[in-house]
């Protein structure tokens, strides 16, 4: 007979692949393991309701969301694309660096690669479909791959799941994703200019230099969000939470006052979509916090240690399977589901191993953004694929090269967590 | 029929209203929060409070009567590669089989939400049950949506939910 808890497992797999929620299937395979075990099925209701009512952090998650949502209909993103095409869109292949350096300056607002790719990714692929340049899946190519840089550079609403299952500072966490980020950020520009030369790119038309003060003027207001919130969390003046209430409201604030572009009814439209987002990603971590209580009856933690040390891997060998674990389920699932369902069975290996856990934190978050550019199951391919109306399979052939620059940098974060590292350990990290 | 169908559009429309409303209190709360504390100085203990009875209350009832089928995270790329009969076949299994667990372990749940009664928020002293009392809302619309799932895979009236190519509404990672 099989054991409770691989047939807990098996009936999540089975119902998640059947069709439904995946928040759902765990709570069910969380619910059976409790029958099967004999044990009051109640306490995983009550480890989900108190662990949600409990966990202040996370409130950060609806403000993120609505903050995002705010920007994504006021006109704020098309500022930012007049800022970064003043910048860099001079050079051969501008477009791809404008979306490059716009997708930066995005990520200092937003914690949501999805929000980014829906946003200012709308904008690029519009404009490089327009200057008739570049392929449609180029386009798309270049939004879904940077959009991944969203939730590196804080905020970043991953990270925040990733603090609330491995109990790091969100703070600490949110720092160590700068560094990564623009990592990427370079990796990928290096592709754009690669594939700029080799097709002849064209560059675009130039925005006069003396242009460039009064568009940093407009644009003013957006680029001081990310001073605004990282200045606030890390001078120590608000906790990561309230920083997410006021990101929201300064959205809100520029929008309205600055920008006149948001109107009571499409701000009504933003809260809902907002709740809506926040109810589906809310089920899923209820789903997390009922596995929780049954990861940690069963101890599959310590079970899962004391195999892999058998294994003799050291943290380094832990860490290149890791990685090659989590690219491969990032193919099949969802961000959310890996960090929530498969992490916490990792983090305590980490732990005992000795690894850094906001270095381990950094490593799965960029891990789960792969994954969501990594067919079948990637969903800023169907986003971007939806934007450009091509098919995935052209956009998929377009995102490879992009593919291995990521893979190159995810490689250069978990071999060098120094890098990483450096700048919470500015901030008084001591790890 | 008619009637019934308008006046279930109109319950889901005010559903709609409730949690914009939710989300919306527990940024105002923040805001007011953090004038009290680090403005005026005042140590506030409700808005804590009440933002967390928000969450809970946005994620549950929001999951219950507002989330549409094609809002939510699953991970469908075999569900869309069966065939219709394949299909509905997974949709009873998976209808029944969730409707089963959340109805057998409901009663307990009953229990530990009325239980909590005995307890009462710090601040603003309400009873848990209260609180609490949005998971058995919760539970009875997973029950009634998992099952009318099983029927329309039995009786192949229509396909639940085929996702649309692009998900509007997400989870936001």
């Amino acid at each position: 007979m099989f054991d409770p808890f691989v047939l807990a497992i098996i009936v999540i797999a089975v119902l998640s692949l059947g069709g439904l929620t995946v928040g759902l299937a765990v709570m069910c395979g969380s619910f059976l393991y409790m029958i099967l075990k004999g044990y009051d099925p109640s306490l995983a209701t009550e480890s989900m309701v108190q662990g949600l009512y409990n966990g202040y952090t996370l409130l950060a998650i609806p403000l993120f969301i609505l903050a995002a949502d705010i920007m994504n209909v006021g006109s704020l993103s098309d500022r930012l694309m007049r800022f970064a095409q003043a910048l860099v869109g001079r050079f051969r292949g501008g477009l791809g660096y404008v979306d490059i350096v716009a997708s930066i300056i995005f990520s200092g607002m937003s914690g949501s690669a999805v929000a980014d790719a829906v946003g200012m990714g709308r904008i690029t692929i519009n404009m490089m479909m327009k200057s008739g340049k570049y392929t449609a899946a180029y386009a798309g190519a270049i939004v879904a791959a940077t959009a991944t840089i969203g939730p590196i550079i804080p905020p970043s609403i991953p990270m925040v799941l990733y603090a609330l299952i491995s109990d790091t500072s969100i703070g600490y966490l949110f720092a160590a994703g700068v560094i990564p980020g623009f990592l990427m950020a370079l990796t990928m520009a290096v592709v754009n200019y690669v594939q700029a030369v080799r097709r002849d790119y064209p560059i675009d038309d130039t925005v006069p230099l003396r242009e460039i003060p009064k568009l940093t003027f407009e644009a003013l207001p957006a680029l001081m969000m990310p001073v605004i919130l990282l200045g606030g969390i890390y001078g120590g003046v608000m906790s990561p939470t309230e920083a997410a209430a006021v990101a929201a409201l300064y959205a809100l604030i520029v929008s309205v006052v600055v920008y006149r572009s948001v109107n009571l009814s499409q701000f009504y439209h933003a809260l809902l979509n907002s709740a809506r987002s926040t109810a589906a990603v809310g089920v899923l971590i209820a789903g997390a916090l009922t596995f929780d209580y049954v990861i940690a009856r069963e101890q599959v933690a310590v079970s899962l240690s004391v195999w892999v040390e058998g294994m003799g891997l050291g943290p380094m060998g832990f860490l290149v399977v890791v990685n090659l674990l989590l690219l491969g389920l990032g193919c099949i699932l969802d961000a959310g589901a890996i960090l929530l369902i498969v992490v916490p069975l990792l983090v305590p290996i980490a732990a005992a191993l000795g690894i850094d856990l906001v270095h381990f934190g950094v490593i799965v978050v960029v891990n789960a953004m792969i994954g969501l550019i990594t067919p079948p199951y990637g969903l800023l391919l169907f986003i971007v694929a939806n934007i450009t109306k091509e098919p995935v399979s052209r956009i998929v052939m377009e995102t490879i090269p992009f593919l291995i620059a990521l893979i190159v940098a995810l490689a250069i974060i978990t071999f060098w967590p120094d890098m990483v590292l450096w700048l919470p350990r500015q901030l008084d990290y001591q790890g | 029929m008619k009637s019934l169908i308008s006046s279930a559009t109109w319950l889901r429309a005010r559903a709609e209203n409730l949690v914009a409303l939710l989300l919306f209190s527990m940024f105002a709360s923040f805001l007011l929060q953090i004038l009290f504390r680090y403005l005026l100085g005042w140590s506030v203990g409700w808005t804590v409070e009440w933002v967390a009875i928000a969450w809970l209350w946005g994620i549950l009832f929001g999951f219950a009567f507002v989330v549409r089928e094609t809002d939510v995270i699953r991970m469908d790329i075999l569900y869309v590669a069966l065939s219709r009969r394949w299909q509905r076949i997974c949709d009873v299994v998976t209808g029944l089989l969730c409707a089963a667990i959340f109805i057998w372990t409901l009663p307990a749940s009953w229990d530990y939400v009325t239980f909590m009664g005995r307890e009462k928020t710090a601040f603003m002293r309400w009873p848990f049950d209260l609180v609490f009392s949005v998971y058995i809302a919760f539970a009875v619309s997973v029950i009634v949506r998992s099952l009318y799932t099983a029927w329309l895979g039995f009786t192949g009236a229509q396909p639940t939910h085929v996702t649309e190519a692009i998900p509007e509404i997400d989870d936001h990672v």
